[in-house]
């Protein structure tokens, strides 16, 4: 019998346990290992972050889940990898703590034949100085929906806001905390939900909203535009938002690397090296992401955590990390197996692993600040590469070591995205977005690096219902209900 | 090397452009051939995407010498004002579009990213221009939905190009909803003469014909309104091919002869 060690229940990690459990079967060992006791569909956050859902709604436990698929739940976070044993021993094993089921605090071994490393981001707030605690947490200065818990709490602040602003003036900052920052997406959600609710809630008048961000152009979302199809015209994502932006009367600053943030008040710098302050009443400011902080030790126990993971905490795959100049960057260097090239029984998916370069052009102010969206993992590129590792991994296991392995480039992977713009049966509105692919291929498609037949968005009402429907269906699928491994990732 | 320009309708031009990843041999042909290009055809700007190449480059005029901008960003942008501008892709044909007075820009070099600032109406409209160039938008796009249609329209019948700066005739005119009311008061009366068809009793044949006579005053009472809620119209919207007095007459002998026939016939089958 072998053991699957899988390191986090995110989309990634979770699909992939669940995948592999089905494929495998009681004739082998799925064990997850996250310190998380509920699985959140992060996209309906937003929601959550503006009243329009209840946590409830966007979160499930895990425990009955796990115990329906016959997977061995542990609710504790990774602390280390032994790929190589320990001193009498030359099974690898990690280590964990625990943070629930009674046994917190308390650290156990867990031995391995295969592990995948699926621990998604380390919110890293403080990368930039006011947006933590200083301790790794939020800080008290602004507010996140990065978390179904962070979400009730921006949607408490904001309640807040609004209700100040029924007889003042107030002010609200939405976008991103650091000029490496992924996920401008959920950000644009949340500003149009916002500027949807405080419609709604009568307070619109009374409310500056601004956007700030670390794209050199509005519409960027991260990579590097697409074509929108607006009221029967085609059109960029650039001018798409900017109409989109002006139209609801949201002011921008684009370009922008947050480097300090005090109550009420942040510093800037942009592209063109102007630094800049802005006051604020409420903040929601994405963090940028790091590795998990996983320490690796070999047989002697000795550190060689910078073998296995790269300077950010991501793991390392079979990408190529030689540093090169944007113009020589290829589609060829992302990775396609993500194995380790060390390990070969250890793999990493979705966020986790690291990616070989940027996705957008790198960008740098004249003081030497880089500011440019770092490339998306979320999504359903996370929950493809899942699949595709729980492939590989069975294969591995039912075949030995020259079985087929699995690949799923970021670079031939299509991605969809459906980002809202206010909740409503009737008046609500979404972007549906395509991208084909990820992770632009220059020598195939010259020019952009995309199919641009794929790489396509429309926004409107039916958009709106698709996010919703997709809320049900994934966490239908999530909870492994009758059908689930049809449902698409 | 002299290159064809783009000239509408020519579709091509829609795609958005890719950033220019090098500085090598490839790219200053490219440059060349926009310089080139630009000289012939005596223009103070031009970009890639005009001459068919889908990369992120424009040249523009500066002191008589081009000067290139590749993977050309605008951070910061203040001071609005109307524009308006000429584009070879459209002929030379004015169109005004809001734009900025100053601009912080950032693009791309051999020897790194460069910043610049532009405080000058003429020279930050042209930059604007050939930025929106390079993320497929052309002068056309910057304009309202309305106003692009109308825009779109006059280019395809090769028209004259209407002032935008005039207001705009709506998509709905209001004097639309006096001939609305007035068709469905006659499509009423039109219900009311198979009536008989239908053995209904004389008095109800009776108030349907007091129908008929009420709603050929209403009618005309309507299309007498239209008329000069037409005419109003015709001077506010300077810009609007409905508001013409021949569309206006067509629309008002088209009613009235439809009523005249409906009034007659109401008269020997109701009366």
């Amino acid at each position: 019998m072998a053991r699957l060690v899988v390191m986090g229940g995110g989309v990634a990690g979770h699909t992939t346990a669940t995948f592999a459990k089905k494929w495998l079967g009681n004739d082998h060992e799925v064990v997850v290992v996250t310190p998380n006791s509920n699985w959140n569909w992060i996209p309906s956050n937003i929601w959550v972050g503006v009243g329009e859902m209840k946590k409830e709604e966007v979160v499930f436990p895990l425990a009955p889940v796990y115990a329906k698929a016959g997977i061995d739940y542990r609710q504790a976070k990774a602390v280390s990898i032994h790929p190589e044993g320990k001193e009498g021993s030359d099974k690898p094993f990690i280590t964990i703590e625990y943070t629930g089921q009674g046994k917190e605090g308390q650290t156990e071994e867990i031995e391995y034949d295969y592990l995948v490393n699926a621990t998604g981001p380390k919110l890293n707030f403080d990368a930039t100085p006011g947006l933590g605690d200083g301790n790794g947490q939020i800080g008290p200065n602004t507010v996140s929906v990065c978390t179904a818990d962070h979400a009730v709490h921006a949607y408490s602040e904001l309640m807040n806001i609004f209700e100040k602003a029924k007889t003042e003036k107030q002010k609200i900052l939405i976008g991103t905390g650091h000029g490496m920052c992924t996920c401008q997406g959920a950000a644009f959600e949340y500003i149009f939900n916002i500027e949807h609710e405080a419609k709604k809630a009568g307070v619109r008048d009374n409310l500056e909203i601004k956007w700030i961000s670390n794209e050199s152009f509005l519409g960027d979302f991260g990579m590097g535009g697409l074509h929108m199809k607006v009221g029967g015209y085609v059109v960029s994502s650039k001018l798409f938002a900017e109409s989109l932006y002006a139209e609801r009367g949201i002011e921008w600053l684009i370009g922008a690397h947050v480097n300090k943030i005090e109550e009420g008040k942040l510093e800037y710098e942009l592209l063109d090296g102007t630094i800049g302050e802005e006051e604020f009443d409420f903040a929601m400011l994405i963090p940028p992401f790091s590795g998990v902080g996983l320490k690796a030790y070999d047989k002697t126990g000795e550190d060689i955590t910078d073998k296995i993971f790269a300077a950010n905490g991501f793991m390392k795959v079979d990408a190529d990390y030689t540093p090169k100049p944007y113009e020589e960057w290829k589609a060829d260097d992302w990775p396609r197996k993500y194995q380790n090239p060390d390990y070969s029984n250890i793999f990493a998916a979705g966020i986790a692993f690291a990616p070989p370069h940027l996705i957008s052009k790198p960008a740098k102010s004249p003081n030497g600040t880089p500011i440019n969206p770092t490339p998306p993992r979320t999504g359903m590129p996370s929950g493809i590469i899942g699949k595709a590792v729980a492939h590989s991994i069975c294969n591995l296991i039912k075949d030995g070591e020259n079985a087929h392995i699995h690949e799923a480039s970021m670079a031939e992977m299509g991605a969809a995205c459906v980002a809202s713009a206010g909740k409503g049966v009737f008046s609500g509105q979404a972007a549906a977005m395509t991208v084909y692919p990820v992770v632009p291929d220059f020598d195939k498609y010259p020019g952009t690096g995309r199919d641009t037949d794929y790489t396509f968005g429309e926004i409107g009402l039916a958009g709106h219902w698709i996010k919703h429907i997709l809320h049900f269906l994934f966490i239908y699928k999530a909870k492994l209900k009758p059908g689930w491994t049809l449902i698409p990732e | 090397m002299i290159k064809e320009l783009k000239r509408y309708p020519d579709a091509s031009v829609n795609v958005n452009a890719g950033p220019i990843r090098g500085f090598g041999e490839k790219y200053q042909e490219l440059v060349q051939d926009l310089i080139d290009t630009a000289t012939y055809h005596k223009l103070n700007a031009l970009s890639a995407i005009q001459i068919g190449e889908a990369y992120q480059l424009f040249i523009i005029k500066e002191k008589d010498e081009y000067k290139p901008y590749a993977n050309a960003r605008i951070i910061r942008q203040s001071k609005p004002f109307k524009s308006t501008e000429e584009c070879i892709y459209f002929f030379n044909k004015p169109i005004t579009v809001d734009r900025y007075q100053e601009l912080s820009i950032v693009h791309d070099t051999k020897d790194g990213s460069v910043t610049k600032t532009i405080n000058n109406k003429e020279e930050a409209s042209t930059f604007a221009r050939m930025v929106d160039w390079t993320f497929n938008t052309s002068l056309v796009d910057r304009l309202k939905p309305a106003d692009k249609n109308l825009v779109i329209k006059a280019l395809a019948s090769g028209g004259h190009m209407p002032n935008i700066n005039d207001e705009i005739c709506p998509t709905n005119s209001k004097k639309d909803y006096f001939i609305s009311v007035a068709d469905k008061l006659m499509f009423f009366m039109a219900i009311s003469l198979f009536l008989p068809l239908f053995n209904i009793s004389k008095d109800t044949l009776s108030s349907w014909y007091s129908y008929d006579k009420f709603a050929i005053s209403a009618v005309i009472a309507l299309i007498i309104g239209f008329f000069f809620y037409a005419q109003y119209e015709a001077k506010k919207y300077k810009q609007c091919t409905s508001c013409q007095i021949g569309n206006q007459i067509g629309i008002i002998i088209i009613r009235s002869a439809i009523l005249f026939i409906l009034g007659i016939l109401s008269y020997f089958i109701l009366n």
